[in-house]
């Protein structure tokens, strides 16, 4: 097992670095001079000459992708600034640290993320699997074509119809604002609950209807049967037989769908405003501020390889079918 | 006959279909006595597992029964599933065709045996192993104190099989339902579980009904037969009465289709 965990870190870091790579060529190496960016309208070949010495661009493309690389281990120097560890570079557009603008701007992406995702796993897996023991009622059918629909709407159109309703029209809510949840928690409730239902209203549809067919081939298993023919109570048989197998499966697509969302969920947070890592990421593709870009590329990926990692291995603890065999 | 462990009376069992109602079982009667076996045969379809899962109230949702079915006297058709929750498992129990999937993956044997030990007979856990344990000694699983922590995947078919009988004797039921307990293993394996299922009956005075489609099996271990075509019952008998001497048509047919060693080659 051992063995196995620690093959799996040594795959993770190889693919970290691939990403590394392939984002640092793509983003610094096709897009625009960086130095001529940063320089702004009143321009001299000079002082492109000199941004260029401090960014390191007139270095082989091997020493630039080290220096990067290294930076975020060590820490660097951008000519007689100090850039210490974990470095990402700086913002070509503010000048702000890189590292000081994720670790600023985590924490409301999480928020979204965890709230959504609390939401979604309880209502689509609830809503799943009362749809499966009810299967063919009215309930059933009603709770699956509102599923259906709600997994077709956009994001956006849910926002905004939502932004208009409660916020405009009703005025039951305020505008979202990250409101920290120290500074007053009803507020912080009300703020965030908005992103988090229109975030969590496709994974709720997704996952009832996952649910709904897992739970309904469990209740066909041949040991769903036996369970029943062994004469176990109601509800040992729903806990153990239907639900531990119908439900495991799942774990894997959400510890997917939530590490994806850590990396920031772009749509919601930049139609609400909220300024989480999907709107830096946003606001930076639409300037062209390349560290930043890199930085929530690289930041994304990193929660990805995780999640999978993370899944793998709680996969073999929750299925003792690929649990490895230790020798 | 009075003093029968277990009587089915005019059993019929009626499924909703998109055509209507079809009746696959029609009018069954039959009897089990303590320590003997009744072997129900025929081709697939005929009715024989809607037979079993009658008996056990496990029939699929919209399922109408009638008739009767006692057990020392006491009827079992049409109470409720809760009521039947006790019989299940611990007067009657089960033991399906296909070992793997019969057996839930994620769980140890143990647990599963433990589970409906205790469901019955309370106690605990601790209680519950050892009758596990001790459940798989008897049906000769080796070393059977490690093995009743492996998985069912751990396990070969035969001792697969041999998990689901030690299970269902766990509770020592008044009868055993074997539907096709030994159609999903090799034949070597059959053998050794025919064999087991008759040492386990000698010592506990079960009674069994086998259910098959293998004329060869039944003949080995029943003494009563009955045969089954479509949900008819076309023909019950001893063993031997129904063997040497069929009275029905379809009875000679299903034996004249076993192949025999001694057949002559078409040349």
């Amino acid at each position: 097992m051992m063995r196995y965990v620690l093959g799996r870190l040594g795959g993770v870091i190889l693919i970290l670095l691939a990403v590394c790579l392939f984002t640092y060529l793509i983003f610094f190496k096709l897009s625009p001079d960086p130095a001529v960016m940063i320089c702004g309208k009143t321009c001299t070949p000079e002082r492109i000459d000199s941004i260029r010495d401090v960014l390191g661009l007139n270095q082989p493309l091997l020493t630039q992708f080290w220096d990067f690389l290294s930076g975020i281990f060590v820490g660097r120097d951008y000519g007689s600034v100090h850039c210490s560890a974990p470095c990402l570079g700086y913002s070509f557009q503010t000048n702000e640290s890189v590292w000081s603008m994720i670790t600023a701007r985590l924490p409301v992406s999480i928020t979204v993320a965890v709230g959504a995702a609390v939401l979604w796993l309880l209502v689509g897996v609830i809503g799943g699997l009362v749809s499966a023991v009810k299967q063919g009622t009215w309930w059933d059918r009603s709770a699956m074509g509102l599923a259906l629909g709600g997994v077709s709407v956009p994001n956006y159109v849910l926002a905004l119809v939502l932004q208009y309703v409660l916020v405009v029209k009703l005025q039951l809510l305020p505008f979202p604002s990250a409101v920290p949840f120290a500074d007053d928690p009803l507020l912080w409730l009300e703020s965030y609950l908005m992103p988090w239902v229109v975030l969590a209203v496709g994974y709720a549809c997704l996952y009832a209807r996952l649910t709904r067919s897992n739970v309904i081939d469990t209740l066909a298993e041949n040991y769903y049967r036996t369970a029943r023919a062994k004469g176990l109570s109601g509800a040992l048989i729903m806990r153990r037989h239907a639900l531990r197998p119908a439900l495991t499966p799942i774990t894997t697509i959400f510890g997917m769908d939530f590490a994806g969302l850590l990396g920031g969920a772009l749509i919601t947070e930049t139609v609400f405003g909220l300024n989480g890592i999907g709107k830096m990421a946003a606001d930076s593709i639409a300037k062209n501020d390349q560290p930043v870009i890199m930085a929530v590329t690289l930041l994304a990926a990193f929660f990805v390889v995780i999640g999978n990692v993370v899944v793998d291995l709680l996969y073999t603890a929750l299925d003792p079918r690929v649990r490895v065999v230790s020798s | 006959m009075s003093g029968e462990l277990f009587v089915v009376d005019n059993l019929t069992v009626t499924l909703p279909t998109s055509r209507g109602p079809v009746d696959v079982v029609k009018n069954v009667s039959f009897t089990v006595g303590r320590d003997e076996t009744v072997g129900i045969v025929g081709e697939s379809g005929s009715g024989k597992s809607m037979t079993a899962l009658a008996v056990l109230g496990l029939l699929p949702r919209g399922a109408r029964t009638s008739g009767s079915v006692r057990l020392d006297g006491a009827e079992l058709l049409g109470r409720s599933d809760r009521d039947l929750r006790s019989v299940r498992g611990n007067a009657i129990s089960m033991v399906f065709q296909d070992p793997l999937s019969s057996l839930n993956p994620y769980y140890t044997v143990g647990l599963q045996i433990e589970e409906m030990y205790r469901t019955h007979r309370g106690g605990t856990r601790r209680a519950a192993r050892r009758v596990a344990i001790e459940a798989l000694e008897r049906v000769h699983i080796p070393d059977a104190a490690r093995r009743v922590d492996h998985y069912p995947h751990q396990f070969s078919g035969g001792m697969r099989q041999r998990v689901m009988i030690a299970m269902a004797l766990c509770c020592s039921p008044s009868l055993l339902i074997a539907d096709e307990p030994t159609t999903a293993l090799d034949v070597t394996v059959q053998a050794q579980i025919l064999e087991l299922l008759g040492e386990l009956q000698s010592t506990t005075g079960t009674g069994m009904m086998f259910i098959t489609h293998d004329l060869a099996v039944i003949s080995s271990i029943a003494q009563r037969v009955l045969v089954m075509q479509a949900g008819d019952p076309v023909e019950y008998g001893t063993a031997e009465q129904v063997f040497s001497d069929p009275r029905h048509e379809y009875t000679r047919m299903l034996l004249d289709a076993v192949p025999r060693i001694d057949d002559e080659v078409l040349s």
